[in-house]
């Protein structure tokens, strides 16, 4: 028998959670790299009810234009998507076209590669500290840290810092070729070995960079677990409540190699194609709406006026992929959740495995230095030029798995495709959001480290891998 | 040592067109014997990131940074800034870590030329690989402008030029070009 009054209850219960509900737009969101915004619907306590965190950055189409280009070229230009992950993506576009081609590497070339990965991960855990310091707050005090301060103990942090900063790029200048974007890596392996001289530079770099990673990593536990313990955080003059689960979610997590990469080559894959399916943004965002609760006094010029129109299904610029059809988180936390059974929930959480990361980079960059041979092949005798088959590239970048996908026949490549780590994160994240208040929404975004610029993919395709969709945001 | 005395940054996309002519004109310079006090970097769209908030003043003396400038010139055309010329929000560090020009914190410890060229196609949010020929012309006499500017002449500097153009009667003949 139909229960009519518990229909109509739970129906009017829905009409009113619709009405009561606010909405604010923080727009654009800051100190991370590229153009996001954060649209939230909260309850009449100002708390998350729904977050829809998404890039406003527009599609550039990078798979598009790698096809019929040369294996060579097409990481190169994967390269140049992202002003922040150039190391990431050449590695990541290298290792996808040796993928498709069958091509194994010499083993000195890929101790090269993880020393380039493990040197980009320590400027990046570096600058990160910066980026998230004015969220935190001097252990025992209510003062909250300005890593630009002159004064002490914040100035020999910073200083800190900026050698950890130096020592990462300039190993990556040594092992890549290049500061910025290294010239070094190639299809087959390396254009050339480090020399000896190069080799003791990188290793005495690496054992100063140890000492100091050490030091970071103690202090930035220290700030992060006294942060764990406070009840309140001001935002914009105000004190809003921190919740004990911020950030915390539901869903899975994904990573394919504790420290480098996996490929469709190794023995034992740690990224399986056939788990990834991807959504379109209309069918995961929220729908238009209107901005209902304003605050001109949240930093950096308030949030969106009231009356604002809102539209996130049609103002995403990516596609939403899926592992085994749920979203999943990428990064640090990924990485010791999957390989080293961290079990630290929530934003802390993931502060927490990001500073783990910054001695683990150094040891393994010291272990592969170790093994490294200056006199050692950096080429691959013989380099295929592949039979249009897939091959796929997992690397653990910075911010979370680097994923690309290429098939390469006679040279060319035919297909490719990027699924950048903040891709991955955008849908967990804005789970994440819920139960918070949405003054602190961006402290979990935040804890992402997100890098938005280049996490622009828009071919979608469905349960059975066909491209159902390719939309172009005008 | 990661940045030398003299620091050369060509900043842009080469994915955009004409937004690659900074790393254009750093190809270029990667082709000339620089002083070992120089250093020449393709920055890409890592400038602000990777180079101008690693910079130490007390090593770095002088940074010079090739990009496009939209300044209403012919495309092509070339013109030199100061950091005080731009507009806010150029080289905004891309993180947007303290919405600060890390430019305009170095400003009065490094001396910062900007090399700006007059774009005619810039393709954003469009990829489109190469630069129209206005641009590609403009290479040369970028490449002469940093070198002028640091200081090193092979005979190529816009001020050598001049003088040799002022004696062409004599030279030119000499060489049988009339």
């Amino acid at each position: 028998m139909w229960n009519y009054t518990g229909i109509a209850k739970r129906t009017r219960e829905y009409h009113e959670a619709i009405i009561l509900s606010k909405i604010v737009e923080i727009s654009p969101t800051t100190r991370h790299e590229g153009h996001s915004k954060l649209v939230l619907k909260v309850d009449d306590a100002g708390i998350v009810e729904r977050g829809d965190w998404l890039s406003i950055t527009p599609v550039r189409g990078v798979e598009k234009l790698a096809i019929g280009k040369t294996m060579d070229q097409v990481p190169k230009i994967a390269s140049r998507v992202c002003g922040i992950c150039p190391i990431a993506h050449t590695l990541a576009g290298i290792e996808s076209m040796e993928g498709s081609i069958r091509c194994e590497i010499p083993k000195d070339a890929k101790l090269l590669r993880i020393i380039l990965q493990c040197a980009n991960r320590l400027h990046s855990i570096a600058l990160h500290n910066i980026l998230i310091l004015p969220d935190f707050y001097l252990p025992g005090t209510d003062t909250k840290i300005n890593p630009f301060s002159p004064q002490e103990p914040v100035r020999s942090v910073a200083k800190r810092i900026q050698r950890l900063r130096e020592i990462g790029q300039t190993i990556g200048q040594i092992a890549g070729g290049e500061a910025v974007h290294p010239s070094n890596p190639r299809v087959g392996g390396m254009y050339k070995a480090c020399t000896q001289q190069a080799k003791t530079k990188m290793y005495d770099l690496a054992k100063e960079g140890l000492v100091l990673a050490h030091e970071q990593m103690d202090l930035m536990l220290a700030i992060i677990n006294n942060m764990k313990k406070r009840d309140w955080v001001e935002v914009g003059g105000k004190q809003i409540p921190l919740p004990k689960t911020l950030g915390y979610h539901n869903q899975g997590y994904m990573a394919a190699h504790p420290v480098y990469a996996s490929s469709n080559l190794d023995e034992c894959p740690g990224w399986d194609p056939k788990r990834w399916t991807d959504v379109r943004p209309w069918d995961w965002y929220m729908g238009e709406g209107e901005v209902s609760l304003a605050d001109p006094s949240y930093p950096i010029g308030g949030t969106s006026p009231v009356g604002t129109k809102v539209n996130p299904q049609m103002e995403a610029c990516t596609g939403v992929p899926l592992y085994d059809g749920a979203p999943v988180e990428v990064g640090p936390r990924a990485r010791l959740v999957t390989f080293k059974n961290f079990d630290e929930k929530g934003t802390w959480g993931q502060h927490i495995a990001r500073q783990l990361e910054y001695t683990d980079s150094l040891y393994a960059m010291i272990n592969a230095l170790d093994e490294y041979n200056p006199n050692g092949k950096v080429l691959a005798d013989h380099i295929p030029q592949g039979d249009g088959s897939l091959g796929w590239a997992a690397n653990e970048a910075p911010r979370g798995c680097d994923v690309h996908l290429a098939k390469v026949k006679d040279g060319r490549v035919l297909y490719y495709e990027m699924l950048v780590p903040t891709t991955w994160n955008f849908p967990t994240c804005s789970r994440a959001l819920t139960g918070a208040p949405w003054q602190v929404a961006e402290m979990v975004v935040r804890g992402y480290d997100p890098c938005v610029s280049c996490a622009t993919h828009m071919i979608v395709v469905d349960e059975d891998k066909r491209i159902v969709a390719q939309k172009l945001i005008q | 040592m990661l940045y030398p005395e003299i620091v050369i940054a060509g900043c842009g996309n080469p994915l955009f067109a004409d937004d690659g002519f900074g790393p254009a004109v750093v190809e270029a310079l990667s082709h000339i014997t620089l002083p070992d006090n120089v250093k020449a970097e393709d920055a890409g769209l890592g400038g602000p990131h990777f180079i101008f908030t690693l910079l130490d003043p007390e090593k770095t003396r002088k940074l010079i940074i090739v990009d496009i400038a939209d300044f209403g010139g012919e495309p092509g055309e070339l013109r030199t800034f100061r950091v005080e010329d731009l507009p806010p929000g150029s080289y905004r560090d891309a993180h947007s870590w303290d919405l600060t020009e890390p430019l305009h914190r170095l400003k009065d410890s490094i001396d910062i030329t900007i090399i700006g060229c007059q774009p005619k196609r810039v393709s954003a949010p469009e990829f489109e690989i190469g630069l129209t020929d206005e641009i590609q012309q403009a290479i040369p006499r970028a490449v002469r402008e940093v070198l002028a500017l640091i200081g090193v002449d092979y005979g190529t500097t816009l001020e050598n030029l001049r003088n040799e153009e002022r004696q062409f009667g004599t030279e030119g003949k000499a060489c049988g070009e009339i």
